[in-house]
């Protein structure tokens, strides 16, 4: 059996002293697709945050391994740079750090990483213009301030965008669908499943089923009171919509 | 001690990037329609005690001030500004941006008087800075009178730290702690940098600025 891409042990964690996570136990493997439900203040976003390394998160037991390593031994920036991708719930505006700045540093440390030589100046612009166009992106992405201004939707594309600019091989969606109209949606999901592979996966959190429609997952879990309690496929995800949490307590 | 007394005379322009002046005081006069830019751009660690007043004695007149500071050991920043509309229709603009590290002592006293003829006077005063270093102080005090009663007059005084929102948010895109800091300094004092006319001026301070975080 291959090396699962990311295995997450009996995962405690805790903000402020409160525990938030109650021992996850989750493994993934390449080319999955895993969404995470579940009712607010189950830990969904506890766990994109200490996946990623958030400074304001305690891990207090298990283990994580991706690609076998120790993730929880990494800093975030290595973790990024290992490859896990986080599409924020909430993008954090960057007033006067330019989009092609960001995503210039970022590339560039990534592939110093894997001992590749930085881009150029013009294959980095390809690169920005080849991507933009999949997320259908204006040509003035480039010299805005990092989601300064944005709307809700052009955050949550410019998130896939960055996405697509990094090529990770695990991204974590936190609830990428908020906030979206019907158009943003189709986009931002169309490129989400555009960029999968065989070789990377992701875990999409969500509350709602309409995702789902166009990201197709592989298996559902439902996350609550920060264990998982519930696993099954797409047609769990739909079942949840039509009779609500409360039924997995029966 | 430079000290310098200038009239800017009707329709007069004037634009002065002064960089690393340990003391300065600057008085200057505007007529009619006149503009006046100045650039305070202290990037090296030494002591500094500014001072500049302006005073609008025709209509139609622009004032920029613009400073930028970026301290750290123990060196202290003093500015002090005086900006005096005697008459309508005058604009000006402060933009104070200092960044503290260390044991680093900043202080911004910004008077802006509005006499009571100044009718529609435009003056806006910012003054935003960062603290690197739970020993770094920073004094600002804006001081307005206004004594017209038709007029913009606008003014903020911000102290904080480094945003750790936005630093998380680029360690998570792989980018190393120390590089996002230099980033969000860099973009913080940017506001100043890009006010500049020149483009080569920019590219210079914008160059400057970098070395020095």
């Amino acid at each position: 059996m291959n090396i699962p891409l990311l295995s997450i042990r009996d995962l405690h964690a805790s903000i402020a002293g409160k525990e938030i996570l109650k021992g996850v136990n989750l493994e993934i493997q390449r080319g999955e697709i895993h969404a995470i439900m579940g009712p607010n203040g189950a830990g969904k976003s506890t766990l994109s945050a200490v996946l990623t390394g958030h400074p304001d998160y305690t891990v207090t037991g298990g283990q994580v391994l991706l690609n076998g390593k120790d993730l929880l031994a990494m800093a975030p920036e290595e973790r990024a740079r290992e490859g896990v991708f986080l599409s924020f719930q909430y993008p954090v505006e960057i007033p006067g750090v330019s989009m092609v700045n960001f995503m210039r540093t970022a590339v560039n440390e990534k592939r110093k990483h894997e001992g590749r030589e930085p881009l150029s100046a013009s294959e980095f612009l390809r690169l920005m213009r080849e991507k933009r166009a999949l997320l259908e992106m204006a040509d003035k992405l480039n010299n805005r301030s990092v989601n300064e201004g944005f709307s809700g939707g052009e955050k949550k594309k410019n998130e896939i965008f960055q996405m697509a600019m990094l090529e990770p091989c695990l991204s974590i969606l936190d609830e990428t669908d908020s906030g979206l109209d019907i158009d943003a949606l189709r986009i931002v999901a169309q490129g989400v499943s555009r960029l999968h592979t065989p070789d990377n996966a992701a875990i999409v959190i969500t509350h709602y089923q309409r995702l789902l429609d166009y990201i197709v997952p592989d298996y559902v879990h439902v996350l609550a009171d920060g264990r998982i309690v519930k696993t099954g496929d797409k047609s769990l995800a739909l079942e949840l919509e039509e009779k609500g949490y409360a039924f997995l307590e029966q | 001690m430079e000290t310098v007394k200038i009239e800017l005379a009707q329709g007069e322009r004037l634009e002065r990037v002064l960089e690393e002046q340990g003391h300065a005081d600057w008085h200057v006069v505007q007529q009619t329609g006149s503009v006046l830019r100045l650039f305070f751009i202290n990037l090296d660690p030494r002591d500094a005690d500014l001072h500049v007043c302006v005073e609008q004695q025709g209509p139609d007149c622009v004032t920029e001030l613009y400073a930028l500071g970026y301290l750290s050991g123990s060196a202290h920043l003093s500015l002090q500004t005086d900006v005096r509309h005697r008459v309508g229709q005058g604009r000006s603009r402060q933009v104070v941006k200092y960044v503290l590290n260390d044991h680093a002592q900043g202080e911004f006293y910004g008077r802006l008087y509005i006499a009571p003829q100044a009718q529609q006077t435009d003056a806006q005063q910012t003054n935003r800075n960062l603290l690197l270093s739970p020993e770094a102080t920073m004094r600002t005090r804006p001081q307005l009178e206004i004594y017209a009663d038709d007029v913009k007059a606008a003014h903020g005084a911000t102290t904080g730290q480094l945003d750790e929102s936005a630093l998380f948010y680029m360690r998570q895109r792989g980018i190393d702690p120390a590089e996002a800091r230099r980033m969000l300094l860099a973009a913080f004092l940017g506001e100043v940098v890009d006010a500049l006319q020149d483009e080569n001026m920019r590219e210079q301070l914008r160059r400057r600025i970098e070395e020095s975080l």
